[in-house]
């Protein structure tokens, strides 16, 4: 899981990192991960289906030259340059949207919308398990090279991999992508053999699947010959000593606190990505990029990325409006003028990034015996009855999004998604939610739905609820997006039909993360039944490690389920590469929390823009690929 | 004189401690662990725990608001720990593009409302009086981003006349040297102002009009020019004075709305972001920044309006 906390202002990138894209035609990318018994193929997609709007196939010939203006994230512009990122600093468009068009990750992942990796666009080929999964080796692809012509060799993934550890040794919030007990502690030692291979023995047996995708896609190789130093004059260190490890790291860390150098820092001009930073403006984050002639795979054609910074999404619109700006993000609120927009001469398309939206439920809050009505399966089965997403995706999202009936949804499709997530299991019916609640015991007593048979029998309310206990809880909602209280409200509406009263608040978005999760504030498991704060967004092996498990670092509302627990500890420690199949598909049953449409993420880009479809879908998984477009 | 503005100052300095007091104690109730917010949900109990105590967050309150005082005293604002900048430098690259777009706006609306008010209060009760004072209301009651977004839909996008956007530059100069692309801001700021000023210079030019020096200029065979400008602007002018005085904490404060209609990063963008992110650092330095205008804008305005005004004494 990459833990992606979806609040399109500021998302946070969790584990899993990477893109794709190939070349001009629009192909799909494999990749596998061999162990010593299996082998997993993830295979991706050349169309879109569920895709709002349309990306042409492109038109012409590739031309070079040319500048691309693109909308950075209102409030989000880039403001860390060293790709070990600071928690509070760590974000998609920090990382995949400024980063990645510098520095690129070892496994590159998504092939266009779709989460798998692109082997085309990797630094290495697959790795291979043996002791037992606990060793695994990387292959690097002997063609790479940084801009000051060192290749990027297995020294460069150590460097990256050291400088880690000495980071979060330091202090653990020195990485976004840190969790203790994970990579790179679990990296019990490395060594490389030879130039373009390195070995890394683990601490224990993993899911060869997990690790590679989840793990080892973390790993952004690090020009070791540039960076290995302490000052900016300073000799070349030893950076497997962890003395040295733990100054470069200061010294890198307080090189990228530096922002008004970010340009003319000669670190930051090594490079092995499509691109180059030759201007950045550290009052407003924005950021000017120039092709990097000696990219591996070919001089992009567009030579100037420009990432134009704004203050709303309405500022944005108004320049899409104007066609000043090549390419940017939609608001909801703009959808009904995507009309006007395209005879302006732009595209218009909307995907989803991989992830889910939920509401989670709080199985630990005692108010009105909540802990005990929540624990019923049927209980949370008749609340996801209640879901109306044909409605609210027509309704809230005007179209722009996409049926989710799990942690997978429908699109974009993965290898990982079970066949009992494109379907509903509990499709919106309030007289189904009514007759699972009447057929056990529940009763409208004066309008509300109330316990009239206590007991654990197969018709009675369940364990520890008593008789005359009301089906009558709260919900939180994030005011970050107006979408997510808009589907509470509906929820609560539906829900009042038979009788479940629900009372609905409006809170910030900060204050349910602070406040609704048992992890953070255990002290207020009694003030919220269930909270919608947005979602979480997938890694490429969409594992609900940390998420579902009994003690997981973000188990929202502690659901505990030794089967789903042990589902989970098969994804991530069992020898089965599709291990993950079955947790998802558990979890969609099981109803840990109620899941919802993922909406699109929508984007506007001028048609004179030319380039592989892939190279477009992958914006909606917040990737930006200008080193495949071209101008008309 | 002296003494009152000791006495004043020494007062200031007692609210603006005050301000800080209620500042710190209301964020800290919001949120008493930050590290949660900053880091993240995915952040490691361990990561936050660290994190809180590396930037001081897990000792106790007075504590922390006494590092706070003394760092303030020692003229450093603090550290955003989500743009990655110190305090100082954010209000040092968005307080002047503020301070031009406020400051513009209120000169702009004081040059139109004031002739607007005096206009309106000798053609009282006329066909001209009854229309700008409809307008006056349309404008006053229209919110500004809605104002925004119609002017940049007309004049932007639909005539083509202007920028939908204001100056990209990040320096002042740079911005003064696009005056063209500062249009609609300005006048979407001033236009607010003017519907506002001139409601009340028109109401204190007629108190003016009516008092016996006015009477007694006419009967002196003045021309209405003359009294206009000699007796009546200074007079009426004073509840201006105290308006003005009052609008200091906005030019640098900035104006959220506008900023964020025509893509102009200033004070108001970089509070309405820091609030999004709960950047505490900034927050705080925000209000105290806010608070010290207030009462640098009151202490303004009393004193101007006793020099503007001798039969007012300050004591």
């Amino acid at each position: 899981m990459r833990d992606t906390l979806k609040r399109r202002g500021l998302v946070a990138v969790g584990s899993m990192a990477a893109a794709s894209m190939v070349a001009v035609a629009v192909t799909g990318g494999v990749s596998s991960a061999t162990s010593g018994t299996h082998q997993v193929k993830a295979h991706a997609s050349s169309s879109l289906p569920g895709l709002y709007g349309n990306i042409p196939a492109p038109s012409g010939k590739p031309v070079n030259g040319g500048t691309v203006s693109i909308a950075e994230n209102p409030g989000a512009g880039p403001n860390y340059i060293f790709p070990i990122v600071p928690s509070a600093l760590s974000s998609v468009f920090t990382i995949y949207q400024f980063q990645y068009l510098m520095w690129r990750p070892l496994y590159w992942a998504p092939v266009g919308a779709t989460p798998t990796i692109d082997p085309g666009l990797s630094l290495a080929s697959a790795p291979t398990f043996s002791n037992g999964d606990k060793t695994v080796t990387i292959h690097m692809k002997t063609n790479w090279t940084w801009s000051d012509g060192a290749p990027v060799d297995a020294a460069d993934v150590e460097f990256y991999v050291d400088i880690l550890k000495a980071a979060v040794k330091e202090s653990a919030a020195n990485s976004g992508n840190y969790s203790p007990g994970y990579f790179p502690d679990n990296v019990a030692s490395m060594s490389v053999p030879s130039k373009y291979t390195l070995v890394m023995h683990l601490t224990k047996s993993y899911n060869p699947q997990w690790f590679y995708l989840d793990e080892l896609g973390l790993i952004v190789p690090l020009p070791s010959t540039a960076w290995s130093k302490a000052s900016p004059s300073g000799s070349t260190l030893a950076f497997t000593n962890p003395a040295n490890a733990k100054k470069i790291y200061d010294f890198l860390n307080a090189q990228s606190k530096n922002l008004a150098t970010f340009d003319t820092n000669p670190l930051w001009q090594v490079v092995d990505g499509p691109y180059h930073l030759t201007s950045y403006t550290s009052s407003n984050n924005a950021a000017t990029l120039s092709a990097n002639n000696t990219y591996t795979l070919g001089k992009p054609h567009i030579t100037t990325v420009q990432l134009v910074p704004f203050t709303s999404t309405a500022a944005e619109f108004n320049q899409l409006r104007s066609g000043t700006l090549d390419v940017g993000q939609l608001d909801f609120t703009d959808l009904p003028q995507v009309p006007q927009l395209r005879r302006q001469g732009y595209n218009v398309f909307g995907y989803p990034d991989f992830g889910f939206n939920y509401m989670a439920f709080n199985f630990l809050d005692k108010t009105g015996d909540w802990n005990h009505i929540v624990a019923q399966l049927y209980v949370r089965q008749a609340l996801a009855h209640l879901i109306d997403e044909p409605g609210y995706i027509q309704g809230i999202f005007k179209g722009a999004a996409v049926p989710s009936y799990g942690v997978a949804p429908k699109y974009p499709t993965s290898p990982y998604t079970p066949a009992d997530n494109l379907n509903p299991l509990y499709p919106y019916s309030t007289s189904s939610a009514k007759s699972l609640l009447t057929s056990h015991g529940w009763k409208i007593v004066g309008g509300t739905m109330t316990c009239e048979k206590a007991g654990s029998g197969a018709t009675a309310c369940g364990a520890g609820i008593p008789v005359g206990t009301k089906l009558a809880f709260n919900i939180d909602c994030a005011t970050i997006f107006t979408f997510v209280c808009q589907q509470v409200d509906s929820f609560v509406s539906d829900a009042a039909v038979i009788g479940v009263k629900i009372a609905a608040t409006q809170k910030t978005f900060n204050f349910i993360l602070s406040n609704d999760n048992d992890v953070s504030a255990p002290s207020n498991d009694n003030k919220w039944a269930m909270t919608d704060f947005g979602g979480f967004t997938n890694s490429v092996y969409p594992t609900t490690n940390t998420l579902f498990n009994t003690g997981g670092s973000y188990n929202f509302g502690a659901f505990n389920d030794p089967t789903m627990n042990s589902l989970i500890n098969a994804s991530v420690y069992g020898g089965n590469p599709t291990a993950v199949k079955n947790e998802l598909s558990y979890a969609s049953k099981a109803l840990p929390g109620l899941f919802q449409p993922a909406f699109d993420l929508v984007w506007a880009y001028k048609n004179t823009i030319q380039g592989p479809v892939n190279s477009f879908a992958s914006l909606s998984q917040y990737f930006l690929q200008p080193e495949m477009w071209w101008v008309k | 004189m002296t003494a009152y503005l000791v006495r004043r100052l020494i007062t200031a300095a007692i609210v603006v401690l005050g301000v800080t007091v209620i500042t710190f104690v209301l964020l800290h109730i919001v949120s008493p662990s930050p590290g949660r917010v900053v880091l993240g949900l995915r952040a490691s109990l361990q990561a936050v725990a660290t994190w809180n105590r590396q930037h001081g967050y897990d000792s106790p309150i007075w504590v922390q608001y006494w590092h706070y005082l003394d760092q303030n005293l020692h003229g450093n604002l603090g550290f955003s720990y989500k743009l990655n900048e110190s305090v100082n430098t954010l209000f040092a690259q968005n307080a002047g593009r503020s301070a031009l777009l406020s400051g513009s706006a209120l000169v702009l609306a004081l040059v139109v409302a004031i002739p607007l008010g005096i206009f309106q209060a000798v053609k009282r009760n006329t066909p001209g009086d009854y229309v700008l004072t409809s307008g006056a209301f349309i404008t006053y009651s229209m919110p500004t981003f809605f104002l925004g977004l119609i002017l940049i839909e007309i004049f932007a996008l639909d005539l083509n006349w202007l920028p939908s956007e204001a100056s990209q530059s990040q320096s002042v100069l740079g911005v003064i040297q696009q005056a063209n692309w500062m249009i609609l801001p300005v006048v979407t700021l001033a236009a607010v102002q003017v519907a506002s000023f001139s409601r009340y210079m028109r109401s204190s030019a007629i108190d003016t009009l009516a008092q016996d020096y006015i009477r007694v200029a006419k009967a002196k065979g003045l021309s209405q020019r003359m009294i206009l400008t000699r007796h009546l602007l200074r007079n009426a002018c004073l509840p201006i004075v105290t308006l003005v005085g009052l609008s200091i904490p906005s030019l640098l404060a900035g104006n959220l709305i506008t900023e964020n209609v025509f893509n102009y990063k200033g004070m108001g963008v970089l509070f309405f972001n820091s609030l999004s992110n709960e950047d505490y650092p900034v927050l705080l330095a925000y209000s105290l920044v806010a608070g010290v205008l207030t009462v640098i804008g009151n202490l303004v305005a009393d004193v101007s309006l006793g020099l503007a005004d001798p039969r007012i004494r300050l004591k």
